[in-house]
């Protein structure tokens, strides 16, 4: 390796190359329209502890009590999972659809750097977004619902942060997969399908299925993870199986199975 | 330099290249023909690393492609204008694949000026015009100032004014000392552009030959046609031209320019119908060079 001001060039490359992902990140409108998806996202939490909060105030003292409502940090998963998913597939099945991929592997012949470089900036995107959109739904929840003992908003802010960063792992996890599935695929009709499946598809089916398969592998599906990794659980489990970092890391392999067949198939396949 | 040594690619049952050798050098236009589906492209995208040989090689300044650093600082390609994203602008496109290579953004600046797309740098890709797309594609072969440059069909779809432009580009490229090659399936295209010609078909090398050598293997003489063809014939052999008489009646006159027999008639005051050179174009040598090795001909009609 040749050494430039400081900078080896294997270096160089590995910036140049995020750079790179960058740019096509935030040169198209599909990255406006995820991150607008978010946005809503919050905003329809924000509405749905509006809608609770006057549910409550027009019960009778007597039934208010009885009035639980699911964290809905927990519930903004979901649809988050899916933006980015689909976001995570776009980055790599754009350029297969465009053509642009034979640029980009001309341009970086290694092959690598351009999936790992993608693999980051979606890693970074969604994490961040993920993390903000959760944060926003915590504390504007909270406001709204004030005063009003309604579930989500008596767990203590210690217990609520860890929840927050495991919606947010969940959402990147989903978006390095969709990316993986993407890159193995290169096809997006089929790689959102995949997204689906795994977010919301399989989690239903789990949910069918006799006990206590249906408790193991709830287990290991998104929703039940995000609730072992933060220790908050919340709808399928009823208690947990995994501890937060074994959770975790069933939750790491989400990105890495997929991300790891879409190294092997960029090495090995004709661009 | 280009350098493709014994190459074969084979696409499951079907094969593409098939034992192909030739070299490009530097300074001139090297032209790459071949009728649709003779495996020009798929020549061009193992140059480039895109797909891996079947067996043999190809090699960029005695490199395998996937071995360069930074490699388009060293090879520059066009291989389809049409891989944009179109809700992407020009200037964003050429920014991303400049990045990869430490290309800054002011080189950016500067090629898209090279081809006349300064004004229009900032809008979407997806609205240009296929002449705007292929100096785009153009531009992004020139971002890293390659000493090789690689085109798959530039001219495709391009108006007079661009095909001239292009073909301007493709001669200064090669005089400034550049290694250019330059796919077609057009002689006529070639013909303009191209000093050196490497014809293949069905994946095997037809020919390996400069322009005008071509030229001259394809010369069929001239067709003379006077009343007084007896003492012409004698006249012209006397000359040093060969002589035949030609199916359509009349003299075929071969070794001498028309001019030379133009001449030598008048001085043997001996009249002169016809005097029509035949020296087959380069469009019409290129069809019977690649007669045997046409993939999808329309039944029925002859080429």
């Amino acid at each position: 390796m040749t050494s430039v001001g400081g900078v080896s060039e294997g270096a160089r490359t590995v910036t140049g190359v995020l750079g790179a992902e960058w740019v096509k990140v935030r040169s198209v409108r599909s990255f406006s329209y995820v991150l607008a998806g978010a946005a809503m996202s919050a905003l329809l939490m924000a509405a749905l502890a509006w809608y609770s909060a006057s549910l409550y105030d027009g019960l009778p003292d007597g039934q208010r009590a009885g009035l639980s409502v699911t964290s809905l940090v927990s519930v903004i998963g979901l649809p988050l999972q899916i933006c980015f998913g689909v976001f995570g597939v776009l980055v790599v099945t754009s350029e297969y659809a465009t053509g642009t991929i034979r640029s980009s592997l001309v341009a970086v012949p290694r092959r690598w750097p351009v999936l790992a470089a993608k693999a980051a900036v979606v890693a970074a995107v969604s994490l961040a977004a993920g993390l903000a959109a959760a944060t926003a739904t915590f504390f504007s929840t909270r406001a709204i619902a004030g005063e009003r003992p309604m579930g989500f908003n008596e767990v203590p802010l210690s217990e609520g942060v860890p929840e927050l960063f495991a919606a947010a792992a969940a959402v990147a996890a989903v978006a390095l997969a969709g990316a993986g599935l993407g890159a193995v695929s290169r096809s997006t009709a089929g790689s959102v399908i995949g997204v689906v499946v795994l977010v919301y598809v399989l989690p239903i089916v789990a949910l069918n299925l006799p006990e206590p398969w249906s408790e193991r592998v709830s287990a290991v599906l998104l929703p039940g993870l995000v609730g072992q990794v933060s220790g908050v659980l919340s709808g399928t489990l009823s208690h947990a199986l995994l501890s937060p970092p074994q959770a975790l890391a069933v939750l790491a392999l989400y990105a890495a199975v997929p991300l790891g067949a879409a190294a092997l198939a960029l090495r090995c396949r004709d661009a | 330099m280009i350098e493709v040594k014994e190459l074969s690619k084979r696409y499951g049952g079907t094969s593409a290249v098939d034992g192909l050798s030739f070299s490009v050098g530097p300074g001139r236009v090297t032209g790459f023909l071949g009728p649709n589906g003779a495996g020009k492209t798929t020549t061009m995208r193992v140059l480039l690393g895109l797909d891996a040989p079947t067996s043999g090689e190809a090699l960029v300044d005695g490199l395998r492609y996937a071995r360069i650093r930074r490699p388009m600082l060293r090879v520059g390609a066009l291989l389809d204008a049409g891989a944009l994203h179109g809700g992407r602008s020009a200037f964003d496109h050429l920014l991303c694949l400049a990045r990869t290579n430490g290309i800054g953004a002011r080189r950016v600046a500067e090629v898209l000026e090279q081809v006349g797309l300064a004004g229009v740098a900032r809008k979407r890709a997806g609205g240009f015009s296929l002449g705007m797309k292929q100096r785009l594609g153009i531009a992004a072969a020139l971002l890293g100032d390659p000493g090789v440059l690689l085109f798959d069909e530039p001219v495709n779809g391009l108006d007079p004014d661009g095909v001239r432009w292009i073909r301007e580009l493709m001669r200064s490229l090669a005089a400034e000392g550049r290694t250019v090659l330059l796919s077609s399936h057009l002689m006529s295209e070639m013909e303009l552009t191209a000093d050196r010609l490497v014809v293949i078909g069905r994946g095997r090398l037809i020919c390996d030959t400069t322009v005008r050598d071509l030229a001259a293997r394809f010369d069929r003489g001239v067709l003379v046609r006077s009343p007084r063809a007896a003492e012409l014939a004698e006249v012209l052999t006397g000359a040093g031209a060969a002589v035949a008489p030609d199916p359509s009646g009349g003299l075929a006159v071969t070794g001498v320019d028309v001019s030379v027999i133009g001449d030598l008639a008048a001085r043997h005051a001996l009249p002169i119908h016809e005097a029509t050179p035949r020296s087959a174009s380069l469009e019409e040598a290129y069809m019977e060079l690649t007669a045997g090795s046409v993939e999808h001909r329309a039944h029925g009609s002859a080429r």
